[in-house]
C-alpha cells in the first residue's frame, strides 16, 4: 500500500504546476487546462483521503467535483470560442471590452 | 384656596403671550387684521391676572408668589412674584395691551401686519417673564429674547436697508452690553460655588435669595486689577450695570436707540415704554441688594445715569425728527432713572421706589408721545418737524394728549401738593435726593446734571409740541383725525400720565420698599449699605423751599424759551441754530457718534484687525489643507503603480500572502 504522503505530495504538485500555468500563461486555452489540473488535483485529495478513512464520502465528493469540472469546461470553451470567432486570437490579455 | 388658585395662574402671564405667538405666527395671515386679537386677548388675560396679583399683593405685601422648579444640578426655575415684579408685569401688559389695539388701526394694509402681531406677542412674553424671573440664568435668558425680538421689529422693514442696518445696529450694540452682563453672571457663580463649596444638589444657587445671602462673603473677596484692590461685588455688579447700560441706552452705548426709530411706531412706543429699555434699570433694581453693598457701584451707575439725561438732553433740542426727539427724551429719562438708584447710596430703599415709580409713569407718557406721534406719522406722511406745523388744528385729541404727555415729561406740578402730572410726581423726588445727597456727601455733580436735564428736557419737548401742532403749515399735507381705536388708547394713557402719579404716589413708593423684606427674602438694606460703605441719610424732608420748587421753575423756564421761540418767533435763531455755529454743528452731528463708533471704532479698528487676523488665518489654514491635498496627491501618484489591471498579478499576489500567512501561523504554533 502506498502510504498516504505520497498522494498529498503529488496532489501538491499537481496542484502547484496548474497554479504555476494560471500565473504565467496568457493564453485563455492553457489557462482552463491549468484550472482544470488544480480542480483533479483536489480530486486525487479527496479520493486519497476516501481510502485513507474506509469511507465513500470523499469518491461521492470526487464524482460530482469532476461533473462539475467538465461543465464548467464547457461554458470556458464555449466562451474562448466565442472569443476567437470575435477576435481571432484567445489571448486573455488583451481582452478589456468590459475594463473601464 | 383662592390664593392657591391664584399662584397657578401666574405661570399664565408669560406663558399666554408666548402662546398667541404661535398661534398669530403660523395662522395669523388667514385671520382678519393679522390675527391681532390673539395676543390682544392672551395680554389682556396677562393683564388681569396681574392686577389681581398686584392688588392682593398691596393688601399683604409679604406673601409674594414665588414657584421653583430645579434644573441642573444647581439651578433653578422660577417664578417670583413681589411687588417690584408685580408692579413691572401689570405696566408692561397694560402699556403693551394699549399698544396693541392702537396697532390694529395703525399697521392695518401692512403686508406683514401677522408677523408684526406675532413678534409683539414674542416681544411682550419675553418682558413678562424677564420680570418674573426668580433667578439671574432665566433673567438673562429672557433677556436675550427682548433683544432678539427688538432686532425682529426694528427691522421689521427689512427691506428698507436703513432698518435693516438699524436692526443690526442695536442687536451688536446691546450685544456689548450682554457679554458684560454674561461675564457678570459667570463671575458670580465661580464665586458662589467656592463660597458654597462646591455643588450640592437642591440649593437654588442663581436664585435671588440665595445670591444675597452670600452678599457678606462676596464682598470680602478682593481681586487685583490694574494694581487696584477691587472687590469681587463691585466688579459683578458693574458688569451687570454694563448689560443694563446696552439694554437701557445709556451713555456710552444709547447710540442704537435713536436709530430704533427705523421701526414703526408702534414698534417704538413699545421699545421705550414698556419692554426693552426697562429691562436695564430692572436689572438694576431687582439686584439693588448687591449693588448697595458694593462701594463704589452706586456711584458709578449715579454718575453715568446723570450724565446720561444731561447729554441726551443737549441733542435732544436740536434734532428735527419728531421720533428722535422723543428717542432722546428717553435716553435722558432712563438716565433719570438710573440716577435715581445711584442715590441709593444716600437714601437707600428709597431709591428702589422713586426709580421703578419714574420708570412707570415714564411708561404711560412716553407711549403716549410715541402714540401720539403716530398718530401724526399716520395722518401726516412726514415725521420732519419743519414741514410740519399747525397740526393741532386737524387732530385735536392728538394735539391735546401730546401736550399731556409733553407737561407730564417735562414735570409740571405744583410742589408740597398732590396736584402735578405722572412725572412731575416721580421726576422731582429724584432731583430732590439727588439734592440730599449732595447735602449729605457734598457731591453737587448729580444734582447740577438733574437741574440741566430738567431745563433741556422742557425745552425739547415744548420746542417738539409748537413746532408740530401751532403756527401755519410749512408743507402741503392732508391731515385728519386719526379713527377712534387709535385714539381711545391715547385718552387712556393721556389720563394716567396726568393723574397716575398724584393718585398713587406714597402708596406705590411704600409698596416697592416691601421688595425685599417679606417670605422671599428678608433683607435690611441699612446692613448691606454699611457693608458697601455707604452712609444713609437719616432723616428726609427738609429740603429747602427753592429746593422744591426749582425744578418746576426750570420746566416753566423751559416752556418760555420754546414758546418765546418757536410759537411767537420773536427770536430768530438764523445764525445760532446753522451749521456754521460749531456748537450747533457739534450737537447736530450728535457728538459725532456715528464718525466715532460706526466709521472709527466699528470699521476702522475692529473690522481692520478681524480682517487682518482672517487674512492670516488664510494663509495658515491654506497652506495645511492645501499641502494635505497636495501630499495624497504625490502619494497615490506613486502607489497607484501597484494596479496593474491583470488579474493574474492580483491572484498571484493573493497566493503569496495566503502563503505567507499559513506559513506565520504555522511558526507562531511551533513558537508557542
Amino acid at each position: 500500500m502506498i502510504p498516504l504522503n505520497f498522494y498529498l505530495g503529488l496532489a501538491a504538485l499537481l496542484f502547484s504546476i496548474g497554479l504555476y500555468g494560471v500565473m504565467t500563461h496568457k493564453n485563455g486555452i492553457r489557462m482552463i487546462m491549468c484550472i482544470e489540473l488544480m480542480l483533479n488535483s483536489a480530486n486525487l485529495n479527496l479520493v486519497a483521503f476516501s481510502s485513507y478513512t474506509n469511507t465513500l464520502d470523499g469518491q461521492v465528493f470526487a464524482i460530482f467535483s469532476i461533473a462539475l469540472a467538465a461543465a464548467e469546461a464547457a461554458v470556458g470553451f464555449a466562451i474562448l470560442m466565442a472569443i476567437y470567432r470575435m477576435h481571432d486570437k484567445i489571448n486573455l490579455d488583451e481582452l478589456k471590452i468590459l475594463r473601464w | 384656596m383662592v390664593k392657591t388658585a391664584l399662584e397657578e395662574f401666574a405661570l399664565l402671564i408669560p406663558l399666554l403671550p408666548a402662546l398667541a405667538f404661535v398661534i398669530t405666527f403660523f395662522f395669523g395671515r388667514k385671520m382678519p387684521s393679522g390675527g391681532a386679537i390673539v395676543p390682544i386677548l392672551a395680554i389682556a388675560t396677562s393683564f388681569v391676572i396681574s392686577l389681581i396679583i398686584t392688588l392682593r399683593l398691596l393688601a399683604n405685601p409679604s406673601e409674594v408668589i414665588s414657584q421653583s422648579y430645579s434644573w441642573f444640578a444647581v439651578l433653578n426655575i422660577g417664578i417670583l412674584i413681589d411687588p417690584l415684579a408685580a408692579v413691572m408685569l401689570s405696566m408692561v401688559s397694560f402699556v403693551s395691551l394699549l399698544i396693541h389695539i392702537y396697532a390694529v388701526s395703525y399697521m392695518s394694509g401692512d403686508p406683514g401686519e401677522s408677523r408684526y402681531f406675532a413678534e409683539t406677542a414674542l416681544f411682550t412674553a419675553a418682558m413678562l417673564s424677564l420680570a418674573l424671573s426668580d433667578n439671574i440664568l432665566q433673567l438673562f435668558v429672557s433677556w436675550e429674547l427682548v433683544g432678539l425680538c427688538s432686532y425682529l421689529l426694528i427691522g421689521f422693514w427689512y427691506e428698507r436697508p436703513s432698518a435693516a442696518a438699524a436692526a443690526k445696529k442695536a442687536f451688536l450694540t446691546t450685544r456689548v452690553g450682554d457679554v458684560m452682563f454674561l461675564t457678570g453672571i459667570i463671575v458670580l457663580t465661580s464665586d458662589l460655588l467656592k463660597l458654597a463649596g462646591g455643588f450640592s444638589d437642591g440649593t437654588y444657587l442663581l436664585r435671588f435669595d440665595e445670591i444675597f445671602s452670600y452678599i457678606p462673603q462676596l464682598s470680602t473677596l478682593q481681586a487685583n486689577i490694574f494694581g487696584f484692590e477691587v472687590s469681587h461685588l463691585t466688579i459683578i455688579t458693574l458688569l451687570f450695570f454694563g448689560g443694563a447700560i446696552g439694554k437701557s441706552g445709556q451713555f456710552p452705548l444709547h447710540v442704537w436707540l435713536p436709530d430704533a426709530m427705523e421701526g414703526p411706531t408702534t414698534v417704538s412706543a413699545l421699545i421705550h415704554a414698556a419692554t426693552m429699555v426697562t429691562a436695564g434699570v430692572y436689572l438694576v433694581t431687582r439686584t439693588f441688594p448687591m449693588f448697595i453693598a458694593a462701594p463704589d457701584s452706586l456711584m458709578v451707575v449715579a454718575y453715568l445715569g446723570g450724565f446720561t439725561a444731561l447729554f441726551a438732553g443737549t441733542m435732544g433740542i436740536v434734532m428735527n425728527d419728531l421720533k428722535r426727539v422723543l428717542a432722546y427724551s428717553t435716553i435722558g429719562q432712563l438716565g433719570y432713572m438710573m440716577l435715581g438708584l445711584g442715590l441709593g447710596s444716600a437714601i437707600g430703599l428709597e431709591a428702589v421706589g422713586i426709580s421703578i415709580f419714574h420708570l412707570v409713569n415714564h411708561a404711560f407718557f412716553k407711549a403716549l408721545l410715541f402714540l401720539c406721534a403716530g398718530s401724526v406719522i399716520h395722518a401726516v406722511g412726514t415725521q420732519d418737524m419743519r414741514e410740519l406745523g399747525g397740526v393741532g388744528k386737524v387732530m385735536p385729541i392728538t394735539a391735546v394728549t401730546m401736550t399731556v404727555a409733553a407737561l407730564a415729561l417735562a414735570g409740571f406740578g405744583i410742589p408740597g401738593t398732590s396736584i402735578g402730572t405722572s412725572g412731575f410726581m416721580s421726576k422731582d423726588p429724584i432731583i430732590e435726593a439727588a439734592y440730599l445727597f449732595g447735602e449729605h456727601s457734598s457731591n453737587w455733580i448729580p444734582y447740577i446734571f438733574s437741574i440741566a436735564a430738567a431745563l433741556l428736557t422742557s425745552i425739547y419737548i415744548f420746542r417738539l409740541i409748537f413746532m408740530t401742532f401751532t403756527g401755519e403749515p410749512r408743507s402741503n399735507y392732508h391731515g385728519h383725525e386719526s379713527p377712534a381705536i387709535m385714539t381711545i388708547p391715547l385718552s387712556i394713557l393721556a389720563l394716567f400720565a396726568l393723574a397716575f402719579g398724584s393718585l398713587t404716589r406714597t402708596g406705590f413708593m411704600n409698596f416697592l420698599e416691601e421688595t425685599f423684606a417679606n417670605s422671599f427674602v428678608n433683607l435690611d438694606i441699612g446692613d448691606l449699605a454699611g457693608i458697601g460703605g455707604n452712609k444713609l441719610v437719616e432723616a428726609a424732608g427738609h429740603e429747602p423751599l427753592f429746593v422744591l420748587w426749582l425744578p418746576l421753575l426750570v420746566a416753566v423756564v423751559g416752556l418760555a424759551i420754546s414758546f418765546v421761540i418757536y410759537y411767537l418767533r420773536i427770536i430768530k435763531l438764523g445764525s445760532l441754530a446753522s451749521m456754521k455755529n460749531p456748537v450747533y454743528r457739534l450737537l447736530y452731528k450728535r457728538y459725532y457718534q456715528h464718525e466715532i463708533y460706526t466709521e472709527f471704532f466699528s470699521l476702522g479698528i475692529v473690522y481692520g484687525i478681524i480682517a487682518f487676523l482672517s487674512q492670516v488665518f488664510d494663509v495658515i489654514i491654506d497652506s495645511i489643507v492645501e499641502g494635505i491635498g497636495i501630499l495624497t496627491v504625490g502619494v497615490s501618484e506613486e502607489l497607484r503603480r501597484v494596479q496593474t489591471g491583470v488579474i493574474q498579478t492580483y491572484a498571484t499576489g493573493v497566493i503569496v500572502g495566503v502563503s505567507l500567512l499559513i506559513i506565520l501561523i504555522k511558526l507562531i504554533l511551533e513558537v508557542l
